[in-house]
């Protein structure tokens, strides 16, 4: 009873042990500024992981997800921008902020509904259906921006990223609102389960009855709506849509993920396991620049403790 | 009864969503308000152009390494907190390469400056110059918006211009901005302002 306790819990134990151990080497960590900032920071990747979480749940993959948030921000910067400009009938659509983000999310769930129909339709896999809507959507991203960074999208809109509601930042809020739907979804909801019965096994889920093609097709537009939103938070935060914004956010939603105690082979893993996992990146990029540690080590630091999480997940498999 | 919800939830969404205006009145009311591109443009013939010529790039780096700090105080501007500050600097040499968004320029001690001819976008060209403060403007959004005209001005309509001529073994003369850090090396690649051949 209590191996298992401790088990479910090791990402949590990971993340206090990180924490205990950047406070002791810095400072500036634990302080007030410091871990809104922190938390600021993760709501994106917690966003974009949770839908993550649900195309890993079902044993698929979603390496879009970068260059959807891409894509996603940019249609909605240019909209508040500059609008729709209908010349022959000397009209101008504006866009509210509202309308903004609606169509953000439209985007992002479009994209994700193309990927859902490609691997579905085709029986691509999703590795290499993602694959190719990464390269995709970060062309149509450079097409949309001309490779120029969408700016000054006023004040309503950057309150977004970067107000605070109730004492504590929008972004959180935000995030929290997502991980709270989505957990409601997979614990309490047919389609949650769905989609754990197809990630545990496809072909018993589709023998007993469950339309898996439809519930992949939905997975994969929630985890691109999901990016859209981070999509949002990020273009708010700067109040400007950067063509290169989100790259290799993919890697860092799956390295969540993954340290969250999802299986990448499917059927195991929750959406507060992936939180947990978002928080330990976040405190941990934020500690290994407040230790002024190289960007390269960096790098070299945070594939170390994914390739641990792999292992002990493996391992702690392998012992049952 | 669940479709009705539905249509009322997408046309209340829908309405506060979009609003519409004739495009001649919102053309007429864009050219009223402050022209960034005007500003920008005067920024750079009367101020950037007409300015003296910045210090040699090699003498910058020679007193940066002497005393940093008198060096980022005497010739750079920094803002905000950072370690990092932006110099404006001139660059005298022979056109060592000229592709496609990259000019290499060798001075007499045969070192190879890189000068960006068309990735000139952020705010060094802005800062560099030390022409313009943040607190000139009402908000970061419009201090950047004047980043950008500026750099438009440059990317589009000067560099382009300067480098028709230009081939390789050609003495030239950049003036540009590069960014410098108290704590790292730096790649430095100059941000031209103007590319002269005399």
């Amino acid at each position: 009873m209590n191996k298992e306790l401790l088990k479910k819990s090791q990402s949590l134990l990971a993340l206090f042990a990180l924490c205990l151990v950047i406070t002791l080497l810095s400072d500036k960590f634990m302080t007030t500024t410091n871990l809104w900032n922190v938390l600021r920071q993760i709501s994106v990747n917690v966003c974009i992981s949770v839908g993550m979480t649900l195309v890993v749940l079902m044993a698929g993959i979603d390496l879009s997800v970068g260059s959807v948030l891409a894509f996603s921000s940019a249609v909605c910067a240019g909209l508040l921008k500059s609008g729709l400009e209908f010349q022959s009938f000397d009209l101008f659509v504006g866009f509210t902020v509202l309308g903004g983000v609606l169509v953000a999310l439209l985007v992002g769930l479009l994209m994700g509904l193309f990927n859902g129909f490609v691997i579905t339709k085709f029986s691509i896999p999703p590795f290499v259906a993602t694959l190719a809507m990464l390269t995709i959507a970060r062309g149509a991203t450079m097409l949309y921006t001309k490779g120029i960074p969408i700016s000054n999208l006023g004040s309503s809109f950057e309150f977004i990223g970067s107000g605070w509601l109730l004492g504590i930042p929008l972004p959180v809020w935000i995030s929290l609102i997502v991980v709270l739907v989505m957990v409601f979804v997979t614990k309490k909801t047919t389609f949650g389960r769905y989609i754990y019965a197809i990630g545990g096994n496809e072909k018993a889920a589709f023998l007993s009855g469950i339309n898996v093609n439809r519930v992949k097709l939905w997975v994969y537009g929630l985890a691109g709506t999901m990016a859209a939103i981070g999509g949002v938070l990020v273009t708010s935060r700067l109040n400007s849509a950067q063509p290169n914004a989100g790259v290799s956010y993919e890697l860092d939603s799956i390295a969540a993920v993954v340290i969250g105690g999802t299986s990448l082979s499917g059927g195991v893993g929750t959406v507060t396991g992936t939180v947990i996992g978002a928080a330990i990146i976040g405190v941990l990029n934020n500690g290994l620049v407040l230790l002024d540690v190289s960007p390269f080590w960096q790098q070299v630091v945070k594939g170390g403790v994914i390739l641990l999480a792999v292992i002990i997940d493996r391992k702690s498999k392998g012992s049952k | 009864m669940k479709y009705a919800i539905l249509i009322v939830l997408i046309a209340l969404l829908g309405y506060n969503s979009v609003y519409f205006e004739k495009l001649s009145d919102r053309n007429s009311k864009t050219s009223e308000s402050f022209d960034f591109a005007t500003y920008a443009d005067s920024l750079y013939t009367q101020g950037l152009l007409k300015a003296e010529t910045p210090i040699a790039i090699d003498q910058l780096l020679v007193e940066v390494k002497a005393d940093q700090n008198r060096a980022f105080e005497t010739y750079g501007n920094r803002l905000g907190i950072g370690n990092s500050a932006y110099f404006m600097v001139s660059v005298e040499g022979t056109v060592a390469e000229k592709t496609d968004g990259l000019l290499k320029v060798r001075d007499k001690s045969g070192t190879v400056w890189p000068v960006d001819t068309e990735f000139i976008f952020g705010n060094a060209i802005r800062d560099a110059s030390r022409l313009v403060k943040l607190t000139d403007f009402k908000t970061n959004a419009e201090f950047n918006a004047l980043s950008e005209a500026l750099n438009s001005i440059i990317r589009e309509e000067a560099i382009p211009e300067d480098l028709e001529e230009l081939r390789q073994g050609d003495e030239v003369t950049v003036n540009g901005a590069i960014k410098l850090s108290k704590n790292e090396d730096l790649t430095i690649r100059v941000v031209p302002v103007q590319i002269d051949k005399p």
